[in-house]
C-alpha cells in the first residue's frame, strides 16, 4: 500500500461520502429532522475534509471547512435547515463534488460559483438568511469577480507525507537552561490513562534531571484510596529545550495536574533552591523502561522503511478483528445443542443478524478480477455445452449416469454463471443520485421548481449497464424538466402544483430491469410534434398517424419541439441518440403521454451485458445470432406477400401493412445475389426509427442464451456485427448488430415508410 | 514472641502494576498487614505511580506496626522506575540486592 | 513484543494511513470502523493504546472513550483522539470523556508515533 493507493481509496471514499451527503441533504429537504441525518451529513463533509487535508488538497479542504462550519450550526440547532438553507447546501454539495473531481482528475472548477457559495455558507453560519427570491433566477457571478475568500480561521492543513518520518535535526543549542518544575498530578490524570512515571520518563529524555518525590500526603495503607494521587514531584532539569520543551512533555496532562515551570537563572540559585531534602539525580539509561523495544522509540528519529517493503508487513499485521468477531456468534451457535437450546439458538442468530445489519460484511475487489472470473465462467459455459453435445453425439447408448451427471453439471454451471453475474450487479442508486443534481441545475437555469422522486434505487443491474445508463438518463431528465414541465406560473394557472414532479423508478421485471421516467408536465403536444414533422419533411402533410406514432416521432434524429433551442436540451442531441444508446445496451424505450398530465418514458434493459438471449439463425451457410430483444415476431413469407419496389427493394405485407425486406446475406456480403424470400424466414425487427423491418434469413436453428465475446477486443470491429459467441458445438457465431444492418439497408426514406404504414 | 517469626509472609508482584492493579495490590497488602513481609518484585515489567504509592503507603504502615517490610527480589525495570520517580527504596531492599 | 494499537475511525482513507504509518513504525495494528465496533473488539484486541476519531456513526469518539473508561478491565488503556483541528472545545470534551491525549489531523507520522510513545510504556 502506498500513498497513491491510499489516495485512490480516498477518492472512492469521497464518492461514497458525497452520495451520503446528498441523500442526507435531500432527506432534510423533505423535512427529516432526525439528528442522525444531520450527523451523517456533517460526518460526510468532515471526512472529506480530513482526507483532503492529509493529501494537501487545499481547495477542497477550505471549501469543506466552510461547509462543515455551517453544517455544525445546523447540528447544534443554531441554524434551521429550511428549504432556502438547503438550497445553498445542495449547491455546495455539488461544488464539493466538482472540487473532488478536480482534485482527482485535474481540471478546473467554477471558481466564481464556489466563492459565491463560500460567501453564502458563511452568511448562513453568521445567522444571515439567504434571500429566498434571489435563488432561482440568479445567474452565476461572472468569473472575474474575485472577492477574497474569508479567512478560514487559521485552519492550516499540514500535508501528510511519509517522508516526514525523517526527524528534522534541529541545530543543537549549546546553552541548556535549568528549569525547576513542580508537578502535582490529580486523580483524573491517572483515570484518563496518563501516567506520572511515563511523563517523568519523557522529561528525563530531554535533559539531565534531578528529582524529589514528595510523599508527605501519603496516608497509611488502610486509609488510602489506591486510585487517588498522593505523590507530587519537584524536578530540576537542565534542558536546551527550555520551559516550552518541559511544557510540551506535560501537554496531555496539563489539565489534570498542578504544574509550575520556571527557569532558574543561576546555578547558585538552583543550589539555594534545594531545600531540606536532597534530590536524586536521574542519570541512567532508561531504555529498559521502554518495554525492551528500542526500535519503537527510535522510529521517530529514523527514516521510515521504504514503503514498498512495508507493503507486505502492512497487510500481514492487520488482525482481522471484524471477521473474527462476526464469526463468534455462529461458533457459539454451533456449540449450542439445537434441540435443547432452541431459545438460545433463536436469540443468537437474532443478535448476529442485528450486528450484520449494522455492518454488512463486504469486500472490495478490483473489477478486473471479477471480469476475468466472468470470462472464465463464460468459457466454462461454452465448454460444458460442447461436452454435452459431444457426449450426445458419440454415446448413443445413453448411459443414464453420464447424462445425469451432465445435467447436474449444466445446472451447476448455470448457477455459477448467475452468481458471478450477481457480483457485477450494482444498485442503480449512484446514477439516480446523480440525477438529482441534474434536476437541480436545470431547475435553476430554467427557473422551474422541480421535485425529483426516486424509487427502487436499490434495484441491481450489471455495472456496465449502470455506467452507460447515466448519459441517456441525464438527457431524458433534462428534456423532462426543460420541455416536459411547464413554467410555475403556467402550472399554477392550470391548477397544478407550481412545483413539478419528475419520478424516476427502477424495478425488475421478467429478467430485465425497467426504468421509468415520468413527469407531470403538459405531455407531448401532438399538434406541435406533427407540425414539426411535416415542416421537417419527416411525414407527409396529410399523413394519418395514431397518437402513439406521433409520440414516437420525437425519437427521430434532429427532432426538437421546444420553441427555441435552449441551453439545456438543444445541444444537437435528441431523443434519437437516447434511443440509440438504450438499444446499444440491448434495451428498448417507449413513451406514453397524456396531454396535460405528463409523459412516461419506459426503458427496459437486460440485467447483464455478458450474456444474451439470442435466436440462432443460418444465413448463406453462416451461423448468426440475432438478439431476441430486437425481434418482434418471426414469419414464413408467402410469395403473394412479397412485393417488389423500385430497382431492388422488396416489401412484405404483414396484416395489411408493408414492411421493407432486408436481406441479411446481401448486406453482410455473404452472397452476391438476392435470396428468394419464400425459401427463408423473415424476422420482424423494431428498427431505430421506430418502424419495422423484416430481416431475411435462411433458417432458424433455435433460441439460446449465449456468452458475448467482444470482437473488438479479440479481432477488430466488423460493420453489422455486434459481437461474437461460441456455440455448444465449438463453432464461432457472430451476433448481428440489427440497427447497423437496418441502417445499411436504408434505401427508402422514413417519410415513405411511415406513409406506407399509414396508408397500408 | 515465637509467633512473630512465623508471621514472615511473602508477596509476589504482578508484571504490570498499573491503574487496574492498584486496588488489587492494596487489598493484597491489607490482607498481609501485621506480618513481616518480603516482597518479590522480580517479575515486574511496568510500575505506575499509583502502585508505587500503594507500596510506599504500606511501607509506612509496616513501619508504624514495627514489622519488617523488604523487597527481597526486584527486577531492573522496577528499580529503575522507582529511581526515576525519585522514590527511594534503597533502605527497603534486602541486603543481597542492595547496591 | 510489538505494541498493539487499536485504531477506531470510520474513514477508510484515514484507516489506511494509520495502518501504514503504524506498521512502518513496528506496531501491530487492529482496526475498528466506529465506536461500537471499537468496544466490541476491545476484548479480543487487548491493545496497549487506542487511537480514535471523534466523528463516527453509531457511537462517536466521546461515547467510545467513556465506554472504555467504564470497562473494568480496559479502563487503564491510554486513548489518543484524532481531532481535525486544534479545536479547543472538542479537545475539552474528549478530555472530559477520558482521553489521554490527542493528535491533530491531518496527522503527520512523526507526531502520531511520538504521541503513542508518550502515553505507552
Amino acid at each position: 500500500m502506498d500513498m497513491n493507493e491510499i489516495k485512490e481509496i480516498f477518492f472512492q471514499e469521497c464518492e461514497e461520502q458525497l452520495a451520503e451527503l446528498e441523500s442526507g441533504l435531500l432527506k432534510l429537504n423533505d423535512g427529516d429532522r432526525d439528528p442522525e441525518t444531520v450527523n451523517a451529513v456533517f460526518r460526510a463533509v468532515h471526512s472529506i475534509k480530513g482526507g483532503a487535508g492529509a493529501f494537501g488538497l487545499d481547495d477542497l479542504v477550505s471549501f469543506a471547512h466552510v461547509f462543515e462550519t455551517t453544517l455544525d450550526c445546523v447540528r447544534s440547532n443554531k441554524l434551521d435547515p429550511n428549504q432556502d438553507v438547503l438550497k445553498v447546501m445542495l449547491k455546495s454539495a455539488d461544488v464539493l463534488a466538482d472540487l473532488t473531481n478536480a482534485a482527482r482528475d485535474g481540471g478546473g472548477v467554477d471558481e466564481a460559483r464556489s466563492k459565491q457559495l463560500i460567501r453564502e455558507l458563511e452568511a448562513l453560519a453568521n445567522g444571515e438568511m439567504p434571500a429566498a427570491s434571489e435563488a432561482p433566477a440568479a445567474k452565476p457571478a461572472p468569473a472575474l469577480v474575485a472577492t477574497p475568500v474569508a479567512d478560514d480561521e487559521g485552519f492550516q492543513p499540514i500535508p501528510f507525507s511519509f517522508d516526514d518520518f525523517g526527524g528534522e535535526e534541529k541545530p543543537v543549542e549549546p546553552f541548556a537552561p535549568t528549569c525547576e518544575i513542580l508537578f502535582h498530578p490529580k486523580r483524573e490524570l491517572y483515570a484518563k490513562g496518563n501516567e506520572a512515571t511515563l511523563l517523568l520518563r519523557d522529561l528525563s529524555r530531554i535533559g539531565e534531571m534531578s528529582i524529589r518525590c514528595d510523599m508527605d500526603s501519603l496516608p497509611p495503607l488502610e486509609d488510602m484510596n489506591p486510585e487517588e494521587a498522593y505523590f507530587s514531584w519537584k524536578i530540576s532539569i537542565a534542558t536546551e529545550k527550555g520551559e516550552d520543551g518541559v511544557r510540551t512533555v506535560f501537554e496531555f496532562a496539563e489539565w489534570d495536574c498542578d504544574l509550575e515551570v520556571r527557569t532558574v537563572e543561576e546555578d547558585h540559585e538552583a543550589e539555594a533552591g534545594k531545600d531540606e531534602l536532597p534530590m536524586q539525580p536521574v542519570p541512567f539509561d532508561l531504555s529498559i523502561l521502554d518495554d525492551g523495544d528500542d526500535d519503537a522509540t527510535g522510529e521517530a528519529d529514523e527514516p521510515a522503511a521504504p514503503l514498498s517493503s512495508a507493503n507486505t508487513a502492512a497487510e500481514s499485521n492487520v488482525v482481522p478483528i471484524a471477521a473474527a468477531s462476526r464469526a463468534e456468534p455462529s461458533r457459539s451457535e454451533a456449540r449450542a445443542a439445537p434441540a435443547v437450546q432452541q431459545a438460545a439458538a433463536a436469540a443468537n442468530p437474532a443478535a448476529s443478524a442485528a450486528s450484520a445489519a449494522a455492518a454488512a460484511p463486504t469486500i472490495r475487489v478490483d473489477l478486473d478480477r471479477v471480469d476475468r472470473l466472468i470470462n472464465l465462467v463464460g468459457e466454462l459455459v461454452i465448454n460444458q455445452a460442447m461436452l454435452s453435445q459431444s457426449v450426445i453425439e458419440n454415446d448413443n447408448t445413453g448411459v443414464s449416469s453420464i447424462n445425469m451427471g451432465l445435467e447436474e453439471l449444466q445446472q451447476l454451471t448455470r448457477e455459477i454463471q448467475d452468481s458471478v453475474m450477481a457480483i457485477r450487479a450494482q444498485p442503480v442508486k449512484p446514477v439516480f443520485q446523480r440525477m438529482s443534481r441534474i434536476v437541480r441545475e436545470i431547475a435553476d437555469v430554467t427557473g422551474k421548481s422541480v421535485r425529483l422522486i426516486t424509487e427502487g434505487e436499490n434495484t441491481e443491474v450489471d455495472k456496465t449497464v449502470i455506467d452507460k445508463l447515466a448519459e441517456p438518463l441525464t438527457h431524458m431528465i433534462r428534456n423532462a424538466v426543460d420541455h416536459g414541465l411547464e413554467a410555475p406560473e403556467k402550472r399554477e394557472a392550470l391548477g397544478k402544483n407550481p412545483e413539478g414532479t419528475v419520478r424516476l423508478t427502477a424495478k425488475h421485471r421478467s429478467g430485465r430491469i425497467v426504468i421509468e421516467l415520468a413527469d407531470d408536465g403538459g405531455g407531448i403536444n401532438r399538434e406541435k410534434v406533427r407540425q414539426k414533422a411535416i415542416d421537417n419533411d419527416l411525414i407527409a402533410a396529410d399523413a394519418n398517424l395514431s397518437d402513439e406514432e406521433i409520440d414516437n416521432l420525437i425519437f427521430h434524429a434532429g427532432f426538437s419541439t421546444a420553441d427555441k433551442i435552449s441551453d439545456i436540451s438543444g445541444r444537437g442531441v435528441g431523443m434519437d441518440v437516447v434511443k440509440r444508446s438504450i438499444q446499444a445496451l440491448g434495451g428498448r424505450i417507449t413513451i406514453s403521454s397524456k396531454p396535460g398530465q405528463g409523459s412516461v418514458f419506459t426503458m427496459s434493459l437486460p440485467l447483464t451485458l455478458a450474456v444474451l438471449d439470442g435466436m440462432v439463425v443460418t444465413v448463406a451457410g453462416q451461423t448468426l445470432v440475432v438478439p431476441l430483444t430486437a425481434i418482434v415476431e418471426t414469419l414464413q413469407p408467402e410469395a403473394s406477400a412479397i412485393h417488389s419496389f423500385g430497382a431492388s427493394q422488396r416489401l412484405i405485407s404483414i396484416r395489411n401493412s408493408f414492411c421493407p425486406l432486408v436481406d441479411v446475406g446481401r448486406i453482410l456480403n455473404f452472397r452476391s445475389t438476392q435470396a428468394d424470400p419464400v425459401d427463408g424466414v423473415a424476422l420482424l425487427v423494431e428498427s431505430e426509427g421506430g418502424g419495422q423491418r423484416a430481416l431475411m434469413v435462411d433458417a432458424i436453428q433455435g433460441q439460446r442464451q449465449v456468452v458475448i465475446k467482444s470482437l473488438e477486443a479479440n479481432y477488430t470491429h466488423v460493420p453489422g456485427i455486434a459481437a461474437a459467441t461460441i456455440l455448444g458445438d465449438g463453432r464461432v457465431a457472430l451476433i448481428l448488430d440489427v440497427d447497423a444492418v437496418v441502417a445499411a439497408s436504408r434505401g427508402q426514406s422514413l417519410k415513405q415508410e411511415i406513409s406506407l404504414a399509414a396508408t397500408g | 514472641m515465637a509467633s512473630k517469626k512465623a508471621a514472615q509472609k511473602s508477596l509476589s508482584l504482578a508484571p504490570v502494576l498499573d491503574l487496574n492493579e492498584a486496588t488489587a495490590l492494596r487489598d493484597k497488602l491489607m490482607a498481609l498487614k501485621g506480618s513481616d513481609l518480603a516482597i518479590d518484585a522480580s517479575a515486574v515489567e511496568r510500575v505506575g505511580a499509583l502502585c508505587a504509592q500503594v507500596l510506599m503507603a504500606a511501607a509506612k504502615t509496616w513501619e508504624a506496626d514495627k514489622r519488617s517490610y523488604t523487597f527481597a527480589k526486584a527486577s531492573e525495570p522496577f528499580l529503575k522506575t522507582m529511581q526515576l520517580i525519585g522514590v527511594n527504596i534503597e533502605h527497603l531492599l534486602a541486603k543481597e540486592i542492595q547496591r | 513484543m510489538k505494541k498493539k494499537v487499536l485504531t477506531v475511525d470510520d474513514s477508510r482513507t484515514i484507516r489506511n494511513m494509520l495502518l501504514v504509518t503504524l506498521n512502518n513504525a513496528g506496531f501491530e495494528t487492529i482496526q475498528a470502523e466506529d465506536g461500537v465496533e471499537g468496544l466490541e473488539v476491545l476484548e479480543e484486541a487487548n491493545p496497549d493504546v487506542i487511537v480514535t476519531d471523534i466523528n463516527m456513526p453509531r457511537l462517536d469518539g466521546f461515547g467510545f472513550i467513556e465506554g472504555v473508561r467504564r470497562n473494568e478491565k480496559y479502563r487503564a488503556i491510554p486513548i489518543l483522539v484524532l481531532t481535525t483541528e486544534s479545536d479547543a472545545e472538542k479537545k475539552n470534551r474528549a478530555r472530559q470523556a477520558g482521553a489521554t491525549g490527542w493528535i491533530v489531523k491531518p496527522f503527520d507520522p512523526t507526531k502520531l508515533i511520538d504521541a503513542i510513545e508518550r502515553v505507552t510504556a
